[in-house]
């Protein structure tokens, strides 16, 4: 026998059941419709990706939010209602109770009588039950199921598009087919498949302006509808049909270039470019530095660090010796710690010992080391890396014991500068000591100075006859050089040194000065022709037993020496070149009766920079009247950059991709424009060259 | 005999012959845009010789230190006093350089300080006008030498004419070329040569 609370609990349970149920019902009908929705948002206007992304937690967000507003509003009253609740809610749509279910379940009421038991007993609830549930579930079910099915509807990968968007799906956008009809290029996608030897899968834009791909890799647009033709630097593609999409496929060139897609309606360029891979980066980290080692004994230690873009293939130490001297050597090489690394490894290190007794190295040897690393490039390569180099030298033996020091000895006017002035001390104290001692030792000293200052003056005399006869080689004549020789005859050294003479006894007592026409070698030996002539009236003085004569001269003597250290002179370019301006040429009034051609000025360097923004600033009209051509005009103007231009190639396919989208492009403009004219140039700090 | 010859100064120290091509440079110049009897070849005069008292523009360069002898600082003196201009440019392009420190200690004691000749002196409009001043070189605008681009000439006047001309802009480098290579350069950087000529000739 059932009593009425277990009537009522049971009751109590199908409501928060049915509760249950419509809360996920609708929950999943809010989910749902948020993703109908988007879909139907993305097939008119066509959703970006970043806004595509946020569409699946959107709509979870929807259906907890819906899920929880009926938590609150249903399940939790339904699961606790009491009941007195629950009696009151039947008693209000079953009449015939009249109370008695009420009064049943009343707590107050300690005995309920038998006729009010019998009358709830005869009461069925069930029916009310059913009823309510029925009432509470067909509506959020209704709702799910039309959404379920609108969904169902759509075509393939519409729905992809907003619950798991990803690059390359523009072609599976609702309603693509229908504008694919009218133009082909209204959407286009490019797969970019990278050689084989990155490891790298491949990688799909959506309707691109412009695709850079590695060197090597293969490229593939694809579009709805068809009557599509290609044309990629003057060479034609046939393009592929299946299914209603067309698909063209090609190597990436190794330049940048336009691919020029003409369809039924209208042409499109897409700007294909290729970076090169790069080469290994290897770092030698030991040795550390270039060494000298006493003997050719024990292990270099080897280690060094690789990086790639790629892919590292192998690595390896190259050690060549390097043995002989002067013009012979002899080399060898060999490789050490050679290693090769797994596919995809990016990074590596290599380590390895160089044994120098195993090598024959021999005092004064040389050993180069590098580390070498090759990359998995097998398109272009493969790229090899090299670390700088390390050199280890093996001293030779004598290099520890010796210091090597070439001796020089005092210039010719040097020696003879001290010994005039030993001679002049020895005058001088012969002077001061001719009182005492009397005038035949006074005559017999000087006449022995004498003797010495006339050897040096001879000594003199021989560095001046060298000089004279080195300046007379340097202009030595020949037969048939074509120089007027007349007299011109070789001077023997006498005739020299009495040259040397008559030039020093021009005048004694006044210095020689330039006039001009003679050799930088003569002007230089002035001075010691002068110290020449001093000299031999310092002998005579003091062949004449007169020390106090002689003296005056061998001051100006030494004096004259000096000047002649002071005026030693290398011109290490000789004289300079004697360049004859044809004046009658330059002012054009020679025999050259011709009009000169006009000076003009040169175009500015940045000429092809201003052509390029004269040609932006000419297809900024059009953008109004025909974004779409003036978005491929952008990209033409793309492909005349030079290549280091990266900012402003970027900023242009920025521009392009704007204007093809359309809005708002004045910011996308005005940066390629920025970039297209380049950093501006102060030039206030530069003068011009006069007007 | 021409009214002009253009003299560069051989003195006893340093590399006084290191541009030997800006005599000819500057003689084409005057020759294409003045119309001065120029002698089509240039002079090469001792500093300390009287020769120097012909030559009313004379032009001195270098590398290394100088060192004026007596004979030279006196005849330079004297040629200052009779109005000839002597144009000192230093080959290094660098006021920390052996060549600018000595040659200012030398000028200073032959014929006085050197100081900054302004930008708006006739100088600069003796013929061509340089309305900024001393036109620059490429070596100051590449940064080498001392990195610097010197706003101004140094000079030492005599009254109000310029005696003594210096320049650390480096000319001699930026002049040093034949000139037949003239004709490769969009605009002549001798210009500012013709008006030292003009007005070593007219003051």
């Amino acid at each position: 026998m059932t009593t009425p609370r277990e009537r009522l609990a049971s009751a109590r349970r199908a409501f928060g059941l049915a509760a249950s149920v419509r809360g996920v019902g609708v929950a999943g009908a809010s989910a749902l419709a948020v993703l109908l929705t988007a879909t139907l948002v993305d097939a008119l206007v066509g959703m970006p990706m970043p806004l595509r992304r946020l569409i699946l937690p959107l709509a979870v967000a929807a259906g907890g939010a819906a899920l929880i507003a009926e938590a609150l509003r249903r399940i939790r009253p339904a699961l606790r209602a009491s009941d007195e609740a629950l009696a009151l809610w039947f008693e209000q749509r079953l009449p015939s109770l009249r109370y008695a279910l009420v009064t049943a379940v009343d707590p107050q009421v300690a005995s309920v009588p038998p006729s009010i038991m019998r009358e709830v007993e005869e009461t069925p609830l069930e029916p009310e039950v059913r009823r309510a549930t029925r009432r509470l579930l067909l509506q959020p079910l209704a709702l799910l199921a039309v959404v379920t099915l609108a969904l169902l509807a759509a075509p393939d990968g519409a729905i992809a598009r907003v619950t798991a968007p990803r690059a390359g799906d523009a072609l599976a956008r609702a309603g693509e087919a229908s504008r694919a009809a009218r133009d082909p290029l209204a959407t286009i996608v490019v797969r970019v498949v990278p050689p084989g030897y990155t490891g790298l899968g491949a990688t799909s834009i959506d309707d691109p302006s412009s695709v850079t791909a590695l060197a090597g890799s293969r490229i593939v647009v694809e579009g709805r509808g068809d009557g599509v033709t290609a044309l990629l630097e003057s060479r034609e593609i046939a393009p592929a049909q299946r299914d209603g999409t067309w698909r063209i496929a090609f190597d990436v060139p190794p330049r940048a270039a336009g691919l020029r897609l003409r369809g039924p309606a209208r042409e499109r360029v897409l700007v294909v470019e290729s970076y090169a891979d790069s080469v290994p980066v290897a770092r030698l980290d030991a040795p550390t530095r270039d060494s000298v080692l006493r003997s050719a004994r024990g292990a270099v230690a080897l280690r060094a660090d690789l990086r790639d873009d790629h892919g590292l293939a192998d690595a390896a130490f190259e050690y060549i010796v390097s043995s002989g001297a002067g013009e012979t050597y002899t080399f060898r090489s060999g490789r050490v710690g050679a290693r090769a690394f797994a596919a995809g490894a990016r990074e590596g290190r290599i380590e390895g010992t160089l044994l120098l007794d195993t090598l024959r190295l021999a005092p004064g040897d040389l050993i180069h080391l590098r580390a070498l690393a090759r990359d998995r490039n097998d398109v272009s390569g493969p790229g090899q890396g090299a670390s700088e180099t390390r050199t280890i030298r093996i001293a030779r033996a004598d290099e520890y014991d010796s210091v090597s020091v070439d001796p020089m000895p005092p210039t010719e006017p040097e020696k003879n500068a001290l010994s005039q002035r030993m001679i002049l001390l020895m005058t001088t104290e012969l002077r001061d000591r001719a009182p005492r001692i009397g005038s035949a030792a006074v005559e017999r000293e000087s006449r022995r100075l004498a003797v010495e200052q006339t050897k040096l003056r001879k000594r003199v005399g021989e560095v001046i006859f060298v000089r004279l006869s080195e300046d007379q080689g340097e202009h030595a004549h020949f037969a048939g050089d074509g120089h007027e020789h007349g007299a011109e005859k070789p001077l023997d050294p006498d005739q020299v040194l009495a040259a040397a003479q008559r030039a020093a006894n021009v005048d004694p007592t006044r210095q020689l000065e330039g006039e001009g026409d003679e050799t930088p070698v003569v002007a230089i030996n002035k001075p010691l022709l002068e110290a020449y002539n001093h000299m031999w009236r310092a002998s005579t003085e003091l062949e004449t037993a007169n020390p106090a004569g002689a003296i005056p001269w061998m001051q100006r003597a030494i004096e004259a020496l000096q000047r002649a250290r002071a005026a030693e002179r290398i011109y290490l370019r000789g004289r300079p070149p004697r360049v004859v301006v044809d004046l009658a040429k330059v002012r054009g009034t020679g025999r050259e009766k011709s009009a000169p051609p006009a000076r003009e000025a040169r175009a500015p360097l940045d000429a092809d920079r201003a052509a390029r923004l004269a040609r932006f600033d000419a297809l900024l009209g059009s953008i109004a009247a025909d974004p779409l051509a003036a978005a491929d005009s952008l990209l033409l103007l793309r492909l005349s950059l030079p290549g280091s231009d990266r900012a402003a190639a970027q900023a242009l396919d920025a521009a392009a991709d704007a204007v093809r989208r359309g809005g708002d492009v004045t910011a996308a403009l005005q940066r390629a424009r920025r970039s297209l004219a380049g950093a501006p140039v102060r030039q206030d700090g530069l003068s011009p060259w006069g007007r | 005999m021409p009214d002009f010859t253009f003299a560069t100064a051989q003195y006893d120290s340093g590399d006084w012959d290191s541009a030997p091509m800006v005599p000819a440079n500057i003689i084409d110049s005057v020759a294409r845009y003045t119309g001065i009897d120029v002698a089509s070849v240039g002079a090469i005069v001792p500093l300390g010789s009287r020769d120097l008292f012909k030559y009313p523009l004379v032009y001195l360069t270098g590398h290394l230190p100088v060192r004026f002898s007596d004979a030279e600082r006196s005849t330079l003196k004297e040629f200052c006093a009779r109005g000839g201009l002597l144009f000192i440019d230093d080959h290094n392009h660098d006021v920390d350089g052996q060549f600018h420190r000595t040659a200012w200690e030398e000028v200073a004691r032959a014929v006085g300080p050197l100081k900054d000749l302004p930008n708006d002196h006739a100088l600069f409009k003796a013929f061509f006008r340089f309305p900024d001043g001393p036109p620059t070189t490429s070596h100051e605008l590449n940064g080498w030498g001392d990195n610097l681009v010197h706003k101004h000439l140094q000079a030492v006047l005599e009254g109000d004419r310029i005696a003594i001309l210096y320049s650390s802009k480096d000319y001699s480098s930026e002049w040093n070329y034949h000139p037949d290579n003239k004709r490769f350069l969009s605009v002549d950087n001798t210009k500012f040569g013709v008006n030292l000529v003009v007005y070593a000739l007219s003051r």
